[in-house]
């Protein structure tokens, strides 16, 4: 049970980091898109 | 208010981190600023945002302030599940609208707004009950976030609620006025890295503070069976379902959505929304368990107001440290949503108001950056004197809701079926809200007949909700019977039951006769919509631009009927 409740609490900021550097990562890949384009990033 | 047991920041130090925040936020603007702005950008940037940008704006700008008390309310109120109730409904908003966004992007590549797609289809009635409805809905965001600076600053330092508003509204304005969507987008980075960094950080570090999860558990003892119980029929029925219920309407409603939907990358749209919805979900949800643990600890909120939770839990067991960096989620979180309403007011008012409806296909894309910044100024003072004299707005709110629920299912048909004229847009519409204001405001006694009507009209708005839920992923036919067996589950649970709940019957109403005049006088009618016009008579204002980018789009032969989008 609380195992159980320990990561029904810590699951959510633990899928918040995996977000965060998804979109981190996704970000810095348009940028050097954007910049090989000679475009900006919006 | 009394707020002596929370933590006080000194009035230099609010200061302080205020012009921090939009002192660096503005800065941060001034990297994309372009001496001569054109029109399209200002209002969906290159129709190209990549995905990274894309899903961190989408996040951004559905996180309002009200999303963490609210959801901490939930988790307080109705326990174990309370959180989940509050952000999965919020989170689904934003899925279950990308494949009508892909249907939407297809239809016209070069829109700005849902409203210029719906005016390509019908014309100027139905295209200013959609911009009507995305207008209200976006003053009345507004207005709510700024008063939740107000009440963030007025609740940790000695500064008034007035001055929280004001320096909220001005920072936000300074930031977007010039480069309008472009500031918002980028801005909406940086400022959901930061919201998502200390929400990592301050949940385990009020979770452990607390004592983590031994105490937690102990704490069980504390909740009533029903808040103990993860399937509680109560968080269902009261925080759920209403919830379920506006998951298509909010989306609809919402210019700030169909403006994202328009500005990323095409292919790009299902990894973004789906990023955004994961994205939403844990951050709010994560948060809300702030109210849970508060609750297993038997924390009573400070002069009985819910709002003061999380700011009463982050004082409790964290240093100030903490709670100047949680003053920073909050100022993020609100400042993100009212900048994509600053840029979703000028983009109504650039194209659905000025150019579709008073410029008529001249329109000069100079005049109308003049008229898309002027609406951010006026917009931005009218929430900050609705927010600073605490105006009663839920007579608004509760005919924006209505509208809302009203024009789903003729937006949707009208961009999947071939038949559905502007009449029937209009007329449906109108007829949807005066079936609401009868049953919401009862006008009509909800008893006998009556009340049955009403009901089976509901039954229509619920069994159609899910219809075009389950179309939107699985097609016509998967749609079709899970619309049919909603309708049927609702008129056996329904009837009789249903009109004690006046909000949920009305909010049900909206729908189903919205729905049913606008089926009834599309089959009436023998017009046939070629959709390949739409794409046409949506373009860009800028002339230099239009020409590369309508090339980009080659347009599909026109579909017989209901088409699919998959």
């Amino acid at each position: 049970m609380t195992l159980l409740f320990g990561l029904y609490v810590l699951i959510w900021p633990a899928l918040t980091l995996g977000v965060l550097l998804l979109i981190c990562r996704a970000v810095a890949r348009d940028r050097r898109e954007a910049k090989k384009d000679h475009r900006t990033l919006v | 208010m009394n707020s002596s047991s929370l933590y006080q920041f000194s009035t230099w130090t609010v200061i302080l981190l205020m012009v921090a925040f939009y002192g660096g936020t503005y800065l941060l603007t001034l990297g994309i600023r372009k001496k001569k702005e054109d029109a399209d950008a200002f209002m969906v940037s290159n129709h190209r945002v990549g995905f990274g940008i894309g899903a961190a704006s989408m996040t951004a700008t559905w996180i309002w302030a009200a999303s963490f008390y609210a959801a901490a309310t939930s988790g307080y109120t109705y326990g174990v599940s309370g959180p989940i109730h509050y952000g999965l409904w919020g989170a689904l908003m934003i899925l279950f609208i990308y494949p009508f966004g892909r249907r939407f992007r297809k239809l016209a590549p070069n829109a700005h707004t849902l409203g210029e797609l719906i005016h390509a289809r019908h014309g100027s009635s139905s295209q200013l009950i959609l911009a009507l409805s995305n207008l209200l809905g976006s003053i009345i965001s507004l207005m709510v976030n700024f008063t939740a600076a107000g009440a963030l600053v007025s609740v940790l330092s000695p500064l008034s609620f007035q001055a929280g508003v004001i320096i909220a509204g001005v920072g936000v304005l300074l930031y977007t006025l010039w480069s309008g969507f472009r500031a918002s987008v980028l801005t909406d980075f940086a400022q959901l890295v930061a919201l998502m960094a200390i929400a990592v950080v301050i949940i385990p570090a009020v979770f452990f503070s607390m004592g983590g999860p031994t105490e937690l558990v102990a704490g069980l003892d504390n909740l009533t069976p029903e808040q103990a119980d993860f399937f509680s029929m109560d968080a269902i029925l009261n925080q759920g379902a209403p919830f379920f219920v506006a998951v298509l309407a909010y989306a609809i409603g919402n210019q700030t959505i169909s403006q994202r939907l328009f500005a990323v990358n095409e292919d790009h749209i299902k990894p973004t929304f789906l990023t955004a919805t994961v994205g939403y979900g844990a951050i709010v949800i994560g948060l809300g368990m702030i109210g849970l643990m508060a609750l297993t600890l038997g924390v009573e909120p400070l002069n009985g107001d819910m709002n003061n939770l999380i700011p009463q839990m982050v004082s409790s067991y964290l240093p100030p440290v903490f709670i100047a960096a949680f003053f920073i989620l909050v100022i993020g979180s609100l400042s993100s949503t009212a900048d994509s309403d600053l840029s979703a007011l000028s983009a109504i008012m650039m194209a659905d108001v000025y150019g579709k409806n008073i410029a008529r296909g001249k329109a000069d894309p100079r005049r109308m950056l003049l008229v898309g910044r002027l609406t951010m100024i006026v917009a931005t003072m009218i929430g900050i004197v609705f927010a600073s004299f605490s105006l009663d707005i839920l007579v608004m709110l509760v005919f924006v809701g209505a509208l809302w629920g009203a024009i789903v299912f003729p937006v949707i048909a009208s961009c999947f079926w071939s038949r559905v004229t502007n009449a029937a847009f209009t007329t449906s519409v109108l007829v949807a809200m005066v079936a609401f204001c009868a049953a919401r405001f009862e006008w009509l006694p909800m008893t006998g007949i009556t009340g049955l009507g009403f009901e089976l009209l509901a039954s229509i708005g619920g069994g159609i909700i899910i219809a075009l839920m389950v179309f939107g992923f699985l097609g016509r036919v998967a749609g079709a019977l899970a619309g049919l067996a909603a309708f049927v589950a609702m008129l056996v649970f329904a009837t009789g039951f249903l009109r004690e709940y006046t909000v949920l019957l009305a909010s049900l109403t909206a729908y189903g006769t919205s729905t049913l005049v606008c089926v009834a006088m599309s089959l009436a009618s023998r017009e046939r919509f070629d959709f390949d016009c739409i794409a046409e008579r949506v373009g860009n204002y800028d002339a230099a631009d239009a020409a590369p980018v309508a090339d980009e789009h080659p347009r599909k032969p026109a579909p017989a009927g209901l088409a699919t989008q998959r």
